[in-house]
């Protein structure tokens, strides 16, 4: 590891928090829907940064939040929310950006806006959700069926997020091809 | 940076970070196994208590449970269908009762406390390498980033509003990714000028 | 023994991603302060990077007050401070004391000395109150500040600025070269900033990886002026 891993770690988890603070983006696909964009933070990190320092940035947003800062969308944090039912979707975080860059660093030389859109699908809904669902489902007694009923609404919005986070690392692609962390050498 | 932390003192700030941690893990183990509904009133009582013996500011902090509401709503609506609305109840008043005794220690430990108290659990990092005063450093550092980011979402909005006359949105995403890099180039290569994390690493 | 006071570079070539950025470069600085001047592209930034290790020469040597650049890489940092363009991208900590504090732990000090020595400097510059502020909350003078006192904590020999003005007003900017003057340390000032070398020993102009000039501030910066001036007539 080196300094410049470090701070890129740092820079990641700084980023998910601002995505999270910002005031909600209105997104024209989803018919007005206004999203919060800290789950696209999950999966850009795990899609820019590659599989381990995504995984390391999101855990350290994570930690900082156990130590006291209300950096989770609309200004949650502390411990308190690592007992509500939605814990399994938090600790799932780290996983599931390890697996988007996983996807990424794996087909590293292919065209990067459908690996990009395969990462953040794979990474940030069928990594994400079963491990959402298992954290739901025990923590509310509910059987996994009647956990993942209730996880279901969120899956068109982060299907939309997965879209953009693809076309944003398309666009940096061909901006700034070396901020594509996960495809560097 | 905005925190959950009380600045009133309260007789909880008083007690060791690490006492507060391990009545928290011992409190969240005991609750779990049982399925009573007097038993789990009586601890959302007990924190609500709790929260009153801590001041008016610390009982202000209840509100937080608000945006939750509708899990809870659906929690229970899902048992109800299921036959079992009283277990959908005592399922939603442990979590309650954990969430808020949680967010007790979090209001009332500061942040460089809670950092002290995991410290000594960070050690073995050291066996793969990983300094253990590196995740502090990156504790300081996303903190330290977090305004700063902030202004370059601001100004790269205010940007896009002056050409386009609405706000940037999503679209602002990708130059916000390629400037943060260029500012993780300049912040790395200024750790490395002092010496970095990482001896022996430099170039 | 080499001469302890002295930065020497000896035939040195950099190469960065296929392109030469300096060109076999000998010059040795014994003066108090010294200008680096030329155009974007001209090397100085690589040069500068030389000294404290942050880029490493691909042939010749590079001696730093009696430290060999690549034998000694790990010690160049505390000898050389380094100061940046953007005390944003410079400052790593939220809190002012902090990130005093970092530079003396990286100089040795245990954090609890740290902390107490940090405190120490700020009231060598009347700023104690500074100590909790945070960063974010500090104009862009008093970052540059902030900079040079977490430099300064660490003793360095010689003090590297790259073009340190440029997000400064004016009088902000005269403050800090007042407070520059008065530093013991030897000095090395990239600028384009030209008058900002009035008073120096020395400036050298770099040129396409090359010395185009080496002397007194008024001849060399007259020119480099005048080869700016008839590029741009012309």
């Amino acid at each position: 590891m080196k300094d410049r891993t470090l701070v890129q770690i740092a820079l990641y988890a700084a980023i998910i928090a601002v995505l999270g603070l910002l005031p909600r983006f209105d997104i024209p696909l989803a018919g007005g829907v206004p999203i919060t964009a800290q789950s696209m933070g999950i999966m850009l990190a795990g899609v820019m940064l590659g599989a381990w320092r995504g995984a390391l940035a999101v855990t350290l947003f994570l930690f900082v939040v156990a130590l006291g800062a209300p950096l989770l969308a609309g200004g949650r944090g502390g411990l308190g929310v690592f007992f509500g039912p939605s814990v399994g979707f938090l600790l799932g975080y780290p996983v599931a950006a390890f697996a988007a860059g996983l996807i990424m660093q794996r087909f590293r030389n292919q065209p990067v806006l459908p690996v990009a859109l395969i990462a953040a699908v794979i990474g940030g809904i069928v990594v994400l959700y079963p491990l959402g669902i298992i954290g739901m489902s025990t923590l509310g007694s509910l059987s996994p069926l009647d956990a993942a009923k209730a996880c279901l609404i969120f899956i068109p919005g982060d299907t939309i997020k997965a879209v953009l986070v693809a076309l944003v690392a398309q666009t940096v692609a061909r901006g700034y091809p070396e901020a594509l962390i996960s495809r560097g050498a | 940076m905005i925190s959950l932390y009380l600045a009133e003192r309260t007789w909880l700030h008083g007690v060791p970070a690490g006492w507060k941690l391990l009545a928290l893990a011992l409190i969240s183990l005991a609750v779990t196994p049982f399925d009573s509904l007097p038993l789990m009133a009586g601890l959302v009582a007990a924190t609500l208590a709790l929260y009153a013996s801590l001041g008016r500011a610390a009982f202000a902090q209840v509100a937080l449970l608000r945006p939750m509401w509708p899990l809870f709503a659906i929690l229970i609506a899902l048992h109800w269908w299921n036959g079992d609305i009283l277990l959908g109840l005592v399922v939603s008043l442990r979590i309650v009762a954990m969430i808020l005794i949680a967010n007790a220690v979090t209001m009332t430990t500061r942040m460089d406390a809670m950092m002290d108290v995991i410290e000594p659990a960070l050690r073995p990092l050291g066996w793969f390498g990983i300094p253990p005063r590196s995740v502090a450093l990156a504790v300081a550092m996303m903190i330290r980033f977090v305004p700063l980011l902030f202004a370059l979402w601001e100004a790269l909005n205010e940007s896009w509003r002056a050409r386009t006359g609405k706000r940037g949105g999503w679209r602002l995403l990708a130059p916000f990714c390629i400037q943060t890099l260029r500012l993780s180039h300049h912040t790395a290569e200024a750790l490395a000028a002092r010496g970095g994390v990482f001896r022996g690493e430099r170039r | 023994m080499p001469n302890a006071s002295l930065i020497s570079l000896d035939r040195v070539t950099l190469r960065r991603g296929g392109r030469v950025v300096l060109d076999g470069i000998s010059l040795t600085f014994t003066e108090p302060r010294i200008g680096l001047i030329g155009n974007n592209g001209s090397g100085k930034s690589s040069l500068v990077r030389l000294l404290n290790g942050l880029l490493a020469a691909d042939e010749g040597r590079v001696v730093v007050h009696g430290l060999d650049a690549r034998e000694k890489a790990a010690e160049l940092p505390r000898k050389v401070g380094f100061i940046f363009q953007n005390p944003d991208h410079q400052i790593i900590f939220p809190t002012v004391v902090e990130e005093i504090a970092f530079s003396l732990e990286q100089a040795g000090r245990t954090r609890r000395e740290a902390a107490g020595e940090a405190k120490a400097a700020l009231a060598r510059f009347d700023r104690e109150s500074w100590a909790d502020r945070p960063v974010h909350a500090l104009s862009e003078g008093e970052k540059q500040l902030l900079c040079i006192i977490a430099v300064l904590v660490m003793e360095p020999a010689v003090i590297v600025l790259d073009e340190p003005f440029s997000s400064l007003d004016l009088p902000t900017r005269r403050r800090l070269e007042r407070l520059i003057a008065g530093l013991p340390q030897q000095v090395l000032m990239i600028a384009h900033e030209l008058d900002a070398f009035d008073l120096y020993d020395r400036v050298v102009w770099l040129h396409e990886g090359r010395v185009r000039m080496d002397g007194p501030p008024v001849e060399v910066v007259s020119a480099y002026r005048d080869m700016v001036e008839a590029e741009a007539g012309g």
